[in-house]
């Protein structure tokens, strides 16, 4: 269960939200402008909100009363950015590996069978297409074992062919890895087909929050 | 025969300072390049005044800090280690005028590191330390080594602070230029020129590998 | 003659003496350096202890000990750095000394030189430019000067002075034909490579050039200092400072 309950001012913009997650996947839906990856920049603590709270089944990451401030390396939230960054001076196999951590249960085959980029594991990662980098990233996210995965417009940047065929991915880990997920979206047939809950945003704020078959007309 | 006595003994202080500067010039590099905190611009002042201050005004200061008089000189004095007029002083004179170059040319290539990266790396559960020395320095190698090679460079070129705090002893504190100003001074002109030439085969050989290593640096990217 | 049955008497009891000297820190002015390096050789065969000798500028030298550079002895091209380095209390009362001095002549390029022999004093028109070592900065352009002045000669090449920094510039500046004529020391004679003498200038003609020496305040190293002084003052030394074409202090 995730709570997001803060308010973060960056210059001009306002962003005030106040919504507790329980479905496995939570859509944030919006037009650009609206707030989505600074959301996910303050779950995974790379910005800090004005105040408020934020936290994850039970564990707060912040709390602004408390003086409570994780960093990011203490979260245990994996982040796929909307522009993937992956480390360019390492090959597939040690971008994925960077964040395991000793005795976890994940293994690199399962994800990466997950994931079909066996293949690619001693490639350089300037050598991957778009749609690849999408999946190591995810493997990297979902090798450090992390309690809750933030995806920022994973399929933007990938032609509509491609989109078809990374979607069952991303099933595949909701389904077999039961890690909650906020997904971060602007289109309406992913959030359809992908969430259990959908929050829309407009201006830093949610106008409307349900399932999508209520949300999304 | 005392051309290569000179020329080695310039070479080992000169990689020894270049050795010294890492450490204090990393550190200093990546605390102006990605913190903020007071007296930021003070420190940053600081570190570059031996590029400003005429090189012989550093070697006085250092000569006030280290002679046996000194604060740190007589400090060290009590352990029994004499800075003036050693080699001591040499690799410290060539050490403190390398170091600005050093954190300058570091700084430049650790604020072009993409701080995505560095965030991604954290979230995926590393420590500041582990970003450092698993993300940031390997993105700013290039850098490293540039502003090594400039620190060696600089540290083999060094007179003017030199002269001040080691003097001009022949066999214990003798450079390349301190050697070469010496025998122009009395007259030596053959030595000087030979040393001249060593000294400029040094600095080619130091910036080819500096080229080649940024190359080779560069394909693997 | 008595004096020097001391210095010898003090240099045999000291030569026989068992212990081992520390590493004694002689700071010297640069146009000693050929002329002590084998002084140095002499005293370590002669049984004296181990010399670092610290070359450099006088100025320089002066700075470095009134900054608390750890030097032994200090000899000095220059009375009035000298002087500075005793004004700062850094000189050990009563050990200061006259090592050598020395002595101007005026160098002239090859093809110059019989014009300059000729018409130096007597005709200062015909001599187009005169290098000098600058007299605000150092003291053989100070002695230059005041040569000039005593023979009175001064006014008329005073327009026609190249000040040079230091006396490799000044030879250099007549080798090269930019002036007819270097007034410089005549221990400097060595460094030129082209220029000949074209006279010594007579020792009474100018100030004393007196180089003096003397035991530094923080020498950790009294005795063995004194030792060295004493035979900086001896006959091998003297020996070999004529060889070098300086003249005793006292002037013979």
């Amino acid at each position: 269960m995730i709570v997001l309950d803060f308010t973060l001012q960056q210059g001009e913009f306002r962003l005030q939200l106040n919504e507790e997650l329980v479905g496995r996947v939570t859509v944030l839906f919006g037009p650009s402008g609206s707030g989505k990856t600074t959301i996910l920049d303050a779950v995974a603590g790379l910005r800090t909100p004005s105040n408020g709270t934020i936290a994850l089944n039970g564990r707060k990451l912040f709390d602004a009363r408390a003086r409570t401030d994780l960093p990011p390396h203490q979260r245990h939230v994996g982040y796929v950015p909307q522009d993937v960054a992956l480390f360019p001076h390492m090959n597939v196999r040690r971008n994925v590996l960077y964040g395991r951590r000793r005795g976890q249960k994940l293994s690199l085959d399962s994800v990466a069978s997950i994931l079909e980029i066996v293949p690619l594991l001693d490639r350089q990662v300037v050598r991957l297409s778009g749609g690849e980098k999408q999946r190591v990233a995810l493997a990297r996210a979902l090798m450090s074992a992390p309690d809750l995965l933030l995806l920022d417009e994973p399929l933007a940047a990938v032609d509509f062919d491609l989109r078809s065929r990374i979607l069952p991915y991303l099933e595949r880990v909701r389904d077999e890895l039961g890690v909650p997920i906020i997904y971060v979206t602007h289109d309406r047939d992913e959030a359809r087909r992908f969430a259990d809950h959908v929050i829309v945003l407009a201006n830093g704020v949610a106008v409307r929050s349900g399932p999508p078959q209520e949300v999304l007309t | 025969m005392d051309v290569s006595q000179i020329t080695i003994f310039t070479i080992v202080t000169a990689l020894a300072a270049t050795t010294l500067m890492v450490p204090p010039g990393l550190l200093l590099a990546w605390l102006l390049a990605r913190r903020r905190f007071p007296g930021r611009v003070l420190l940053e002042t600081l570190v570059s005044m031996p590029l400003v201050l005429p090189p012989v005004a550093t070697g006085l200061i250092l000569l006030l800090l280290f002679s046996p008089r000194g604060p740190i000189g007589r400090v060290l004095a009590t352990v029994g280690i004499d800075v003036v007029f050693t080699w001591r002083a040499v690799v410290l004179a060539m050490t403190v005028m390398g170091l600005p170059l050093f954190v300058r040319t570091v700084r430049a290539g650790l604020e072009q590191v993409d701080r995505r990266y560095e965030a991604m790396a954290s979230t995926l559960g590393a420590p500041p330390l582990r970003v450092f020395f698993s993300i940031t320095l390997p993105l700013a190698l290039p850098a490293l080594v540039a502003g090594a090679v400039l620190g060696f460079a600089r540290a083999i070129g060094e007179f003017g602070a030199t002269i001040m705090i080691a003097g001009s002893i022949p066999g214990v504190t003798r450079t390349l230029p301190v050697a070469i100003y010496s025998f122009a001074e009395t007259g030596r002109d053959g030595d000087a020129l030979l040393l001249v030439a060593i000294s400029a085969g040094i600095a080619f050989a130091a910036l080819w590998l500096s080229n080649y290593l940024s190359a080779r640096a560069g394909l693997r990217a | 003659m008595s004096t020097q049955a001391w210095l010898a008497a003090v240099l045999a009891t000291s030569l026989v003496s068992p212990i081992q000297p520390a590493p004694l820190t002689v700071s010297a002015a640069t146009s000693m350096t050929d002329a002590l390096e084998e002084i140095a050789k002499a005293y370590a065969a002669a049984g004296g202890g181990e010399v670092r000798l610290n070359f450099g500028g006088s100025n320089t030298l002066a700075r470095q000990i009134v900054n608390g550079a750890p030097a032994d002895v200090l000899i000095s091209a220059d009375e009035a750095q000298m002087a500075v380095v005793e004004k700062a209390g850094m000189v050990r009362p009563g050990s200061r000394v006259d090592v050598v001095r020395n002595q101007l002549v005026v160098m002239a390029a090859p093809d110059r030189v019989d014009l300059v022999r000729e018409r130096f004093l007597q005709a200062p028109a015909d001599i187009r430019r005169v290098a000098i070592g600058d007299p605000l900065a150092v003291p053989a352009g100070v002695y230059a000067r005041q040569y000039l002045e005593r023979r009175g000669i001064w006014k008329a090449y005073e327009p026609r002075i190249v000040p040079a920094v230091n006396v490799r510039a000044a030879l250099v500046a007549v080798e090269s034909g930019g002036a007819d004529a270097a007034i410089v020391y005549v221990t400097d004679a060595t460094i030129a490579r082209r220029a000949v003498t074209a006279f010594t200038v007579p020792v009474e003609e100018t100030p004393p050039i007196i180089y003096p020496a003397a035991i530094l305040a923080g020498s950790r190293n009294v005795s063995e200092a004194q030792r060295f002084v004493a035979f900086l003052r001896g006959r091998e030394a003297s020996a070999i400072f004529r060889r070098h074409k300086f003249l005793a202090p006292s002037g013979k």
